[in-house]
């Protein structure tokens, strides 16, 4: 109990840290983009494998219901809600953890267990702000970039069960697909899975950056990293879904 | 080019890793009194994330349920929308995402630390065979545990998404009660803990793979546990469709 309060301190101090060298001077933009370029480049391919089959079950499931009440048309304007909304932001940010927070947590560590962010420390570089910052950016703005892809990929996975196995009618499908969307909808996934990403930078460099005991401790990190992050952004995700698309009993 | 390559070459190796693995247990056996070690490391360790996850894996379910069903004016269905997507696509499936997660990032990362400090070749020389006495009881242990997991899963997730529902939208409880009753049925249950115990062969195989196969250092393991939870978590999500049309589609 003492001890997971201790880790929230030292989290809470870590975060802070890392937010007061975001703003500050000087950014050291060219590893913010090539960090950025790996983690979309690698999440890229676990993302839209991830998403497609999932729009998949989701018309088979939902067309068994709807054929009940006869309401096959309906199917499309459901898909592109539920992806939009909640599928491919929770889905993109799985992966995104599972892919670009655990290899960030392995390679900080491998980093401080090899002491080269000692020896950063002692070129005079803030190992934080070179190392750790970058990261963290990367991870934000490469979350609801990878968010749009999934989207895309998920009414895709959808169409492709919809009309090409299960026969129904293609124009119906495209022709309903924006039939409830709002502009909220849209912002919202964006919104949900910026903060996603932001979560899963700080939770995954703190764990890399205070990795300790050789290879296990590596390990260790990675295991870390993958299960807090996932659990910070699910419980996260039901207060921001409540707020943004305003679920509250009248 | 030589990524496409280096993946088929993975797959080949992965297929003669699992042939060695049931060659070494049809011979060797699983050892003794390792198995229910494993399950209960497996199984309860896992247990709390699991709760976590799949409560607020419920309200959102709700949630959504609600909004999309507004403005149709079919609120009440919302209990038949979360029974039936909790209980035949969520609750399998986030199970396996977190026992991927937690459990198979761990083996992969302890079999690859044993790698690495060489006490895998060291269990040879001693004339114990590292697949059987490895990967047997994590095996058996994962396939015990994982339906269970997903059943309590189950039951978190509509505890949640009713108390979402009634206490935060408003919705009447018996309505919430009767839809889901009349939505599931006891065969649904069956199949979920079917498709965990599949889950749980895939995950169980592929992290000991990548905890077999690590690279050298540090990085080595930090890399196979990456890979392990990445490549484990988008198979079974890619299976979960071939399993739902096999068990849902009409097939049978």
């Amino acid at each position: 109990m003492l001890n997971t309060l201790a880790t929230i301190g030292q989290f809470g101090n870590f975060a802070g840290g890392v937010a007061t060298r975001m703003i500050r001077r000087p950014l050291f933009l060219r590893e913010v983009i090539a960090q950025l370029w790996t983690t979309t480049i690698r999440c890229f391919l676990p993302v839209i494998a991830v998403t497609f089959p999932f729009g998949m079950v989701f018309a088979l499931q939902g067309l068994e219901i709807f054929r009940i009440f006869g309401a096959e048309r309906m199917l499309s304007s459901l898909i592109s809600i539920a992806t939009l909304r909640e599928l491919s932001p929770v889905l993109a940010s799985v992966l995104v953890a599972a892919q670009g927070g655990s290899s960030c947590a392995a390679s900080l560590g491998a980093m401080r267990i090899k002491e080269e962010l000692d020896a950063t420390e002692v070129m005079a570089v803030d190992s934080l702000k070179y190392h750790v910052v970058p990261r963290v950016i990367a991870m934000t703005v490469a979350c609801p970039l990878l968010n749009i892809a999934g989207s895309i990929a998920g009414v895709a996975g959808g169409y492709f069960t919809a009309v090409h196995v299960k026969g129904e009618s293609g124009g119906i499908f495209l022709a309903e697909l924006w039939a409830f969307m709002g502009p909220m909808d849209i912002y919202g996934g964006l919104i949900k899975t910026t903060l996603f990403g932001l979560t899963i930078g700080l939770i995954s460099c703190y764990h890399g950056y205070r990795a300790t005991g050789g290879a296990a401790g590596v390990g260790k990190a990675v295991n870390d990293t993958v299960v807090h992050g996932v659990v910070a952004f699910i419980s996260l995700n039901y207060f921001l879904t409540s707020a943004l698309f305003g679920s509250v009993a009248p | 080019m030589k990524a496409v390559s280096q993946a088929l070459a993975g797959i080949g190796q992965y297929g003669f890793w699992v042939r060695d693995f049931c060659r070494a247990v049809v011979i060797h056996g699983p050892p003794k009194g390792q198995t229910l070690n494993e399950a209960f490391r497996i199984g309860i360790k896992s247990l709390p994330i699991l709760l976590i996850i799949s409560g607020f894996v419920g309200t959102n379910l709700a949630l959504q349920g609600y909004n999309a069903f507004k403005p149709l004016g079919g609120q009440r269905l919302v209990g038949m929308f979360v029974s039936l997507a909790g209980v035949r696509e969520l609750a399998p499936i986030i199970a396996a995402a977190m026992i991927a997660a937690k459990a198979g990032t761990e083996m992969a990362s302890q079999i690859g630390v044993m790698k690495i400090r060489e006490q895998v070749d060291a269990l040879e020389v001693m004339a114990v065979n590292p697949l059987a006495y490895l990967v047997a009881p994590r095996m058996i242990g994962i396939m015990l545990m994982l339906p269970a997991l997903t059943i309590i899963a189950i039951f978190v997730m509509l505890s949640a998404a009713y108390t979402v529902s009634v206490y935060q939208l408003g919705l009447a409880g018996h309505e919430f009660i009767q839809f889901a009753q009349e939505s599931i049925e006891p065969i649904d249950f069956l199949y979920g803990a079917i498709k965990a115990m599949i889950f749980g062969l895939i995950i169980c195989t592929i992290s000991c793979f990548f905890g077999f196969n690590c690279g050298k250092g540090p990085e080595g393991v930090g890399q196979a546990t990456n890979r392990a939870v990445v490549t484990s978590s988008v198979l079974c999500i890619i299976l979960n469709y071939f399993l739902s049309e096999l068990l849902y589609g009409g097939a049978l």
